[in-house]
């Protein structure tokens, strides 16, 4: 007789919100062996960059490849195709570049703190840091015109500029999101449902994160020093006071500590850059058209985002291949799952931060 | 115990962070992304939004009753399409007469959800451009 | 910077195995490229923890009907990406079946050079 039962979790479940499956074969309570499902929402925009579009809208288009972390898509292709061009933006350009970037951030870490904490069944923190995050949200949509869809990088600098009275709003309001955040520092450390049941739960050791090549904050809470704001050049991260979070026990509290200090560094950053932005135009034309191949990596929110790009001189562009955070974390999923409790799976799953819609893009 | 009854007791007094939103309108910035607004006196026919539109939201297609402008020459006309623009403003950004010709209004598009076949006439224009 | 390095289906496993040091190099992803001729370009790209700016890539000219060798006993995470090859150039790749994205019986191969 078989020992092990089949439970599948998803592709629509309760306690997840995307359309991702998992078939858990499990013994007892124990997990022994997953198995993913991930194409739901296959989009084939691989396939559209290439056939539908020019290299000049594609900025665009990637963009719509995921709704959380739609500015790092456009930022890494508009990068590749600036190294491609072989065109340099102006200084001021690269800073408005970070703070959205960083704004992203501290926006989609909130999003994946407070699903742990709905995944912990403390829905009244849930509401707490969604109301909260509204906050960057207008901050957002202040700089950008725009709550989701920011469409704020374009290939040689940035859409909209930033004026005195601006960045005085939104310096008021980073300090009242700071304060809240050292408010979640302290029930993530010291409430027990938050804090306690997590740790030891779903742990990932360092030897195993480079075996299985983790990245962004799971890679960081094992121990790795893989954060690639320190690994490229091109956006000036060293000049505005960028440190790497790290921590060293991989589980799940150890990563909602990495979230969290991430995000004081993200507000502590954008406070350099609104103090400290240089005057200058924030857009240069960029002549020619891109030609030959090259690799770009950004951190996402959720790690390492890639794209590779191969162009022949053309307007029409012969590969774009966009390798995403979510993506390349799987095989690091499932090892983490296998040896799991089921009953932990949801909470799991919800301190990973997946993005389905960025996998299957 | 004692700070969390104190706590919870202050929430009830406290106002919500949720707006009553028919009654309440929504904050809305003056600088939000909203519809490409148009005005042809200005226009010069140049077609450079038409080229720097990403998704194709705005076609000049040739008419029999053209707009009466003098730079008009192949008798076009300004077609736009609301429901497919993505209000990146690329179009503003190459237009020659910023402003004056085609600008970003604040406001926002007609929400097209609950209407039928909506794009059934934009359909008919791309195939007189083809 | 970007350095490319050459390489075939037969000495790749050794390559990879000399040149990969998991603590020092970074897996990224499986990568093709369609080329013209009915020819396939895999590059394996890498890049190093800690140092800016360095990636490298192992490549590989081949035919769509030759078996791509698998690397999975090196680098375990390479699987999602051996997957997604198999999937999207209708290559096969040792060891990994078809449907992370397409179904498992399809005929298509969406971003090779000679789709249906």
């Amino acid at each position: 007789m078989k020992k092990t039962i089949n439970i599948p979790i998803g592709s629509q479940h309760i306690a997840l919100l995307e359309p991702v499956r998992f078939k858990f074969e499990c013994e007892n309570e124990k997990i022994v062996g997953v198995d993913s499902d991930v194409g739901f929402v296959h989009r084939g925009i691989e396939k559209a960059c290439t056939t539908k579009f020019k290299y000049d809208a594609i900025g665009y288009v990637v963009a719509r490849v995921c709704g959380l972390c739609a500015i790092t898509h456009s930022m890494t292709y508009t990068a590749s195709i600036e190294k491609l061009i072989g065109g340099e933006i102006t200084q001021k350009a690269k800073y408005l570049r970070i703070l959205l970037l960083e704004l992203d951030r501290i926006h989609s870490h909130m999003l994946c703190l407070s699903h742990t904490c709905e995944n912990a069944g403390f829905e009244a923190m849930f509401m707490r840091i969604m109301g909260d995050r509204e906050d960057i949200m207008e901050i957002q949509e202040l700089i950008t015109g725009n709550r989701v869809q920011f469409d704020y990088i374009s290939i040689g600098g940035v859409n909209r500029d930033i004026d005195a009275a601006l960045a005085k709003k939104i310096l008021s309001k980073l300090e009242l999101v700071r304060q809240k955040v050292l408010g979640y520092m302290d029930e993530f450390t010291n409430n027990w449902s938050l804090s306690l049941k997590f740790k030891g739960v779903g742990i990932l050791t360092l030897d195993d994160a480079y075996r299985f090549n983790a990245i962004g904050p799971l890679a960081r809470a094992s121990g790795v020093q893989a954060d690639v704001r320190n690994e490229i050049d091109y956006l000036p991260y060293n000049e505005i006071g960028f440190k790497m979070q790290k921590h060293t026990e991989g589980d799940i509290n150890a990563r909602n500590l990495i979230r969290l200090n991430e995000l004081l560094n993200s507000i502590e950053m954008c406070n350099n850059i609104l103090e400290g932005l240089p005057e200058g135009e924030i857009f240069t034309k960029l002549r020619g058209k891109p030609n030959g191949e090259s690799v770009v990596r950004f951190e996402a929110p959720r790690g390492e985002l890639m794209y590779y790009v191969k162009a022949n001189g053309s307007a029409m562009l012969e590969r774009v291949r966009i390798k995403t955070p979510t993506f390349s974390s799987i095989p690091a999923f499932s090892h983490i799952f296998t040896g799991a409790n089921y009953a932990d799976a949801p909470a799991i799953l919800a301190s990973f931060d997946p993005c389905l819609s960025c996998t299957a893009k | 115990m004692l700070t969390s009854f104190f706590k919870a007791l202050a929430n009830l007094f406290k106002t919500p962070k949720t707006i009553d939103y028919p009654l309440t309108p929504i904050a809305k910035d003056e600088k939000y992304r909203g519809v490409i607004e148009y005005n042809q006196d200005e226009c010069i026919y140049c077609l450079k939004c038409e080229k720097a539109c990403p998704p194709g939201a705005i076609l000049f297609v040739p008419v029999d009753n053209p707009p009466i402008n003098e730079k008009n020459k192949k008798g076009l006309k300004y077609h736009y399409n609301p429901h497919l623009c993505i209000y990146c403003s690329e179009c503003v950004r190459a237009c020659p007469k910023p402003q004056e010709a085609l600008w970003q209004s604040n406001k926002k598009g007609h929400i097209g959800i609950k209407d039928d076949k909506i794009n059934d006439d934009w359909f008919e224009l791309e195939e007189l451009k083809k | 910077m970007m350095k490319k390095i050459e390489t075939s289906i037969d000495t790749l496993k050794k390559d990879i195995k000399e040149f990969y040091d998991y603590k020092k190099w970074h897996f990224l992803t499986l990568n093709g490229v369609a080329l013209e001729d009915d020819m396939l370009e895999i590059q394996w790209i890498f890049s190093e923890y800690e140092v800016k700016n360095k990636i490298v890539v192992y490549y590989a000219h081949i035919k769509y009907d030759e078996l791509i060798p698998s690397i999975v006993e090196i680098i375990p995470s390479a699987i999602i990406s051996q997957r997604e090859i198999v999937d999207m150039f209708g290559v096969e790749v040792e060891g990994s079946q078809k449907g992370l994205y397409l179904d498992e019986d399809s005929q298509q191969k969406p971003l090779s050079g000679c789709s249906i």
